[in-house]
C-alpha cells in the first residue's frame, strides 16, 4: 500500500491536542458524598472483576484516535497495485449504439455492464492519468473532458443512456483523436459490443487502442424491411422481411397491424442466420401505416434478447401522390414515361370528348389543345395551333446548334446533345423563356401566367427520337419537379437516429412533429426547417397547420433497419482500418484507491464513539421508588 | 452556631410522655426509679412470700398469716429502679452530608439529632440516668448524667447545638465511652455505620459492661440510590479522600447491591451478638421508629 498524498499523513498530529482536550476534559466533575467507604470497595470489585476496566475508562479516546487515524489516512490517498486495462491519457469511448440494449449481460443491458466495466476502469486510474469519456451514438458526445477526477468521471458514466440509434464510429473516433494529438501516452479505449461497420473511412488514431468487449450471445431476431407499394388497379403489397442472426431456428410470430389495428398474425420458423422474406397482397386499399412487430410464440425458448429490431413501421406510399391529366390522341412514350415516375397517378381523358373535371396538379396536352386551355399547370406538347397564350409560327428544321441553358436548376442534368428533331414550331410567348434552343427557335419554353407554370414543347415527340433517349425521363422528371414540388417530406421512411428534412409550404402557418411515445416538437418556421429528434422507433406525425387552419397529417416511419446493430454477436477484435484490435487485456499497472472504504470505516466508529458517549452520559433512569417495607422485614426479630 | 431546629412538636412530645424505655437485660438500678425492677424491693406492690430468714425486716413479716398458721413467712414487694440511658451520636462530617439537590429534611443530621432529643426525653421523663455524648473525635460533646424533666430545656438547648463535623473511628469511641462508663445501662447508638474501622469492637465492649445496645442506622436515600452519572471524583466529606468512578448503569446497580449487603452485615453481626439493630431510612417520619420499630423490639414501652 502506498499513499498519493503521504503529506496528509501529518494530519494524524492532530493525535496530540486530541490527547491533551481529553485529558482536560478528564478532569472528573467533583462530587461530595458522605463516605467514600463503599465506593472504594465497589471500585475493587469491579476492577477485580472486569480488569479491561482501566481500558475502558479510555474507550472513548482510543476511539476517538482510531477515528482521527483512519480520516488521516484516507486523507493521504492510500492505494494499491491492480492490474489495468490502460493508463495514460485515455479516450474512453462507450458504444450507446442500439445493440448495447441487448440484454445478454447478467444484471440489466450491454450498456449498464459497459458502464461498469468503465467505472471499475475509472477506480484503477493512476495519480497522472486524465480520461474523457465520450459516449458513442449517432451524434458523439463527450460526457467529460480530460480530467483525473474520478467523481465527475463516474458521474458522466453513470448519466449516460443507450440510444436507440446507430453509433457513428468515425466521428467519435476523430474526435477522440484530436484530443490525443499532443499527449504522450496517448491510448483509445472501447468499451462496447464491437458492431463497428467498414472499416476503410477510420482516422488516423495517435496513439494505442484498445478494445473491451461486452456481450455474450448472438440470439437475436429482427425485422430488417418493411415496405408496400401500391400497384394501378390492385391492392397494395406488403414485403417485409425477418431475419435470424442467431445460430439456431427460431419461431416467431408476425404480426401485421394497419393504421394501429391488428389486421393479420402469422408463425413462421427463420432460419439460423437467414432472412425470411413476408410478402402479401392482401393489404387493404386504403390504408395510412402499417406496423410490424415480431413476438415469440408460447412455448418458445428462444430468446431474443434485443427488442428495439423487433418492430418496424411503413406508410402508405400513397401520401404525397401527384394527379396528372393526359389528353392525348395516344401517345405511349409519354404516357410510359409518366407510368414511371414515382408519385404520379395518371388519368386519360380523350380528346374527342374534352377537357375532363376534376382537380388536377398538371394537364399534359399532346397536339391537342381544348377551346378554353384549363387552370391547371400545363406541359403542352405539338400544340396544334395558336392561343391566347402563345403563337405558332411556321415548322422549321433548323435544329441544329441545340444549347441547354445550363444555369437553369431545371436543366442541370439534361442533355440534349444526342437528340435529333426532324422539325418544330417557332413559338412566341412572351411570358416563357427558353430553356432549349436550337438554331431556328426555342425547342422548350417555361415559365408563369397567372400563378399557373406552362411550358412548351413545339415539336411532336414521334418526330424525334428524344422518347428513345435517356434524356426523356431526365427531363420529364426535372418537369415534374418544377410544376409540383416536391412534398413537405422527401420521403416518408427513415432510418433511427437520421435528420428529416421539410419543406413546409409558403402558407404554414405552424408544424409541429408527434412523437412515438405522444412527446409533441414544434418546428420553427422557416423554409426548410431540419427535424432531428429521431432516436425513437416508430411512426411520426406531421402536422401542418396551413393559413386557413386546415391541418394536414402526415406520416413518416423511422425504423432501426441496421444489420450492424441487429447483429449483436459480440466481437473479440475490431477493426480500425490497417489496425486488428484484439479485446483487451490486464497488462498495466492502475491504482485502486480505496480510501472511500476508510471513510465509510470512519462514519462507523463516529457512531460507536457516539453510542458509548451516550450510554455514558445519559441521565440514570427514574429511582426507583424506596421500599421501606422491605427495609424492615430485614430487621430481626421479625 | 448551627441553625437552630425544632426538634419535635407538642403532640409528638405528648407521645413520647407516655413512653418508658426498657432495657430487659439491664438488672442494676442504682436509685429507685418509676420502672419495675425484677428484684424483689421495697415499693408497695406486692409480689410473692417466702420463709422468714433471721435478719429479715420484721415489719415485712405477714403477721396475719403467722396467727393463723404459725409459720412466720416474710412479704416480699415489687421493687422499683432507675435505667442509666446512655445516648451515643455519631457526630461525624458524613453526619452532616446532604445530597446536593437533596431534600434538606432528609439530611441525616436533623433526623439523627431529632431520634436523639426523643430518646433523652422519653428518658428525663421516667427519671432515669441519662448520659448523652456524640462520637466525633476531640469534638465530642457531653450531657449528663441528667435525671428528670428539669433537664429537658438544657438537653434540647444542647441537641440543638451540635455540629457535624470532624472523623469518627466508632470502635475507638465506643470503646472509649464504654471504659468511663460507670453502670450498665440501655446504650442505644444513633449513626451511619461509615466507619472503615468497623465497630464490632466497640459494640463488644458495652455488651461485656452489662449493656443493652441498640443501634440505629441512619442513612439518607441519596446515599442508597446516588443520583450521579459519568466520571466523577467521589470527595469524603468526612476524610477529604477522593475516589474516581466512571459511574454508569452497570456501576450504579453495582453499587446499590453492594449497600444492601453491607446493611445485612451489620444486621447479621448485631444479631449474633444480641444487639438490636434498627434501619432508619431519612425519608421514613422519625417518630416512627421510637414508636413503631423501638417499640416492637421491647426498647420502648
Amino acid at each position: 500500500m502506498s499513499f498519493l498524498s503521504p503529506l496528509a499523513l501529518l494530519a494524524g498530529l492532530l493525535a496530540i491536542p486530541v490527547i491533551l482536550l481529553y485529558m482536560l476534559r478528564l478532569r472528573r466533575r467533583e462530587t461530595s458524598v458522605s463516605s467514600t467507604y463503599l465506593w472504594q470497595q465497589v471500585v475493587r470489585d469491579r476492577e477485580a472483576n472486569t480488569p479491561w476496566q482501566k481500558l475502558r475508562r479510555n474507550l472513548l479516546l482510543l476511539l476517538q484516535l482510531l477515528l482521527l487515524a483512519l480520516l488521516v489516512i484516507a486523507l493521504a490517498r492510500p492505494f494499491i497495485t491492480v492490474p489495468a486495462v490502460t493508463s495514460g491519457q485515455i479516450a474512453l469511448l462507450l458504444d450507446a449504439s442500439a445493440s448495447m440494449n441487448a440484454t445478454d449481460v447478467d444484471n440489466g443491458t450491454r450498456f449498464a455492464a459497459a458502464q461498469r466495466i468503465a467505472n471499475d476502469i475509472v477506480d484503477t486510474m493512476n495519480a497522472g492519468d486524465r480520461m474523457t469519456v465520450i459516449r458513442v451514438a449517432d451524434v458523439p458526445e463527450v460526457l467529460a473532458g480530460y480530467t483525473n477526477d474520478s467523481a465527475v468521471l463516474h458521474t458522466a458514466i453513470d448519466s449516460a443512456q443507450a440510444s436507440s440509434a446507430l453509433a457513428d464510429w468515425t466521428a467519435a473516433l476523430t474526435l477522440a483523436a484530436a484530443g490525443g494529438a499532443s499527449a504522450q501516452d496517448f491510448n483509445v479505449l472501447i468499451i462496447g459490443d464491437g458492431g463497428i461497420g467498414s472499416a476503410a473511412e477510420f482516422p488516423p488514431i495517435p496513439g494505442d487502442i484498445e478494445f473491451v468487449p461486452v456481450g455474450r450471445s448472438d440470439a437475436n431476431l429482427a425485422v430488417t424491411a418493411l415496405a408496400a407499394r401500391g400497384l394501378p388497379g390492385q391492392n397494395p403489397q406488403l414485403f417485409a422481411e425477418i431475419t435470424n442472426y442467431s445460430a439456431v431456428d427460431a419461431d416467431v410470430i408476425f404480426s401485421l397491424g394497419v393504421d394501429g389495428a391488428l389486421f393479420s398474425a402469422e408463425r413462421y420458423t427463420v432460419p439460423a442466420r437467414g432472412k425470411l422474406p413476408v410478402v402479401s397482397s392482401a393489404l387493404p386499399e386504403d390504408y395510412s401505416t402499417l406496423q410490424a412487430a415480431l413476438t415469440p410464440p408460447s412455448g418458445s425458448t428462444f430468446v431474443d434478447y434485443l427488442p428495439q429490431d423487433d418492430a418496424a413501421f411503413a406508410v402508405a406510399p400513397g401520401a404525397g401522390m401527384r394527379n396528372v391529366l393526359l389528353m392525348s390522341s395516344g401517345n405511349r412514350f409519354v404516357e410510359q414515361v409518366l407510368r414511371s415516375m414515382p408519385g404520379v397517378r395518371i388519368f386519360q381523358g380523350s380528346t374527342d370528348i374534352g377537357m375532363p373535371t376534376g382537380d388536377f396538379d398538371l394537364v399534359v396536352l399532346d397536339g391537342w389543345l381544348p377551346n378554353t386551355l384549363p387552370q391547371d399547370d400545363l406541359l403542352i406538347i405539338n400544340p396544334p395551333s395558336s392561343n391566347a397564350l402563345f403563337t405558332l409560327g411556321d415548322y422549321t428544321d433548323q435544329t441544329s446548334g441545340i444549347h441547354v441553358r445550363r444555369d437553369d436548376p431545371r436543366m442541370t442534368f439534361v442533355d440534349f446533345d444526342a437528340v435529333n428533331v426532324l422539325r418544330f414550331r417557332q413559338v412566341e410567348a412572351d411570358w416563357a423563356e427558353p430553356l432549349i434552343s436550337a438554331e431556328g427557335g426555342a425547342l422548350l419554353l417555361a415559365g408563369e401566367v397567372d400563378g399557373r407554370q406552362i411550358a412548351i414543347l413545339p415539336f411532336d415527340l414521334h418526330e424525334t427520337d428524344l422518347p428513345l433517349q435517356i434524356t426523356f425521363p431526365i427531363l420529364m422528371t426535372a418537369l415534374l419537379d418544377w410544376y409540383t414540388p416536391e412534398d413537405v417530406l422527401a420521403r416518408n421512411a427513415f432510418v433511427v437516429g437520421e435528420p428529416v428534412g421539410l419543406r413546409l409550404p409558403a402558407d404554414a402557418q405552424a408544424a409541429s412533429v408527434t412523437l412515438p411515445d405522444g412527446a409533441q416538437r414544434e418546428l420553427p418556421m422557416q423554409a426548410n426547417p431540419v427535424f432531428g429528434d429521431t432516436e425513437q422507433p416508430g411512426l411520426y406525425a406531421l402536422d401542418l397547420t396551413h393559413q386557413n387552419d386546415t391541418v394536414e397529417r402526415t406520416y413518416f416511419s423511422v425504423n432501426l433497419f441496421a444489420p450492424l446493430e441487429s447483429e449483436i454477436a459480440p466481437r473479440t477484435t475490431l477493426t480500425l482500418g490497417q489496425i486488428e484490435v484484439a479485446s483487451g487485456e490486464e497488462e498495466e499497472i492502475g491504482q485502486y484507491e480505496f480510501w472511500g472504504w476508510l471513510a465509510l470505516l470512519g462514519l462507523v466508529i463516529l457512531l460507536i464513539e457516539w453510542f458509548v458517549y451516550w450510554r455514558r452520559t445519559r441521565a440514570p433512569v427514574a429511582f426507583r421508588p424506596l421500599d421501606l417495607r422491605g427495609a424492615r422485614q430485614k430487621q430481626p426479630g421479625r | 452556631m448551627p441553625d437552630s431546629i425544632q426538634l419535635f412538636d407538642e403532640p409528638t412530645q405528648r407521645k413520647l410522655e407516655q413512653l418508658i424505655l426498657r432495657a430487659s437485660q439491664v438488672r442494676t438500678g442504682a436509685i429507685k426509679g418509676e420502672r419495675r425492677s425484677n428484684k424483689r424491693g421495697t415499693s408497695i406492690e406486692f409480689a410473692d412470700y417466702r420463709s422468714y430468714v433471721p435478719g429479715d425486716d420484721l415489719r415485712r413479716l405477714d403477721w396475719n398469716i403467722y396467727a393463723r398458721t404459725d409459720r412466720p413467712l416474710t412479704k416480699l414487694y415489687e421493687d422499683e429502679e432507675d435505667l442509666a440511658v446512655h445516648l451515643l451520636l455519631d457526630g461525624s462530617a458524613s453526619m452532616g452530608w446532604a445530597a446536593e439537590d437533596g431534600d434538606p429534611q432528609h439530611e441525616k443530621f436533623i433526623y439523627a439529632r431529632r431520634l436523639f432529643a426523643g430518646l433523652a426525653y422519653i428518658s428525663l421523663v421516667t427519671n432515669d440516668r441519662l448520659m448523652m455524648t456524640t462520637l466525633n473525635g476531640r469534638n465530642a460533646r457531653d450531657f449528663g448524667p441528667a435525671r428528670g424533666r428539669g433537664f429537658g430545656v438544657p438537653m434540647m438547648r444542647y441537641v440543638n447545638g451540635l455540629e457535624a463535623d470532624g472523623e469518627t473511628d466508632l470502635n475507638s469511641a465506643l470503646k472509649r465511652y464504654a471504659l468511663r462508663t460507670g453502670r450498665p445501662g440501655l446504650v442505644v447508638l444513633i449513626s451511619d455505620m461509615f466507619s472503615p474501622s468497623g465497630y464490632i469492637d466497640g459494640l463488644t465492649a458495652f455488651l461485656g459492661k452489662g449493656c443493652e445496645v441498640v443501634v440505629i442506622h441512619v442513612l439518607a436515600p441519596d446515599e442508597i440510590e446516588p443520583p450521579l452519572t459519568g466520571d466523577l471524583r467521589l470527595i469524603d466529606v468526612e476524610t477529604g479522600a477522593g475516589q474516581e468512578v466512571s459511574l454508569d448503569g452497570a456501576m450504579r446497580a453495582l453499587y446499590m447491591r453492594r449497600v444492601d449487603e453491607w446493611r445485612d452485615g451489620i444486621r447479621a453481626e448485631c444479631a449474633r451478638r444480641g444487639v438490636h439493630y434498627i434501619f432508619a431510612l431519612t425519608s421514613t417520619p422519625w417518630e416512627k421508629i421510637i414508636l413503631y420499630d423501638l417499640r416492637r423490639l421491647g426498647v420502648v414501652k
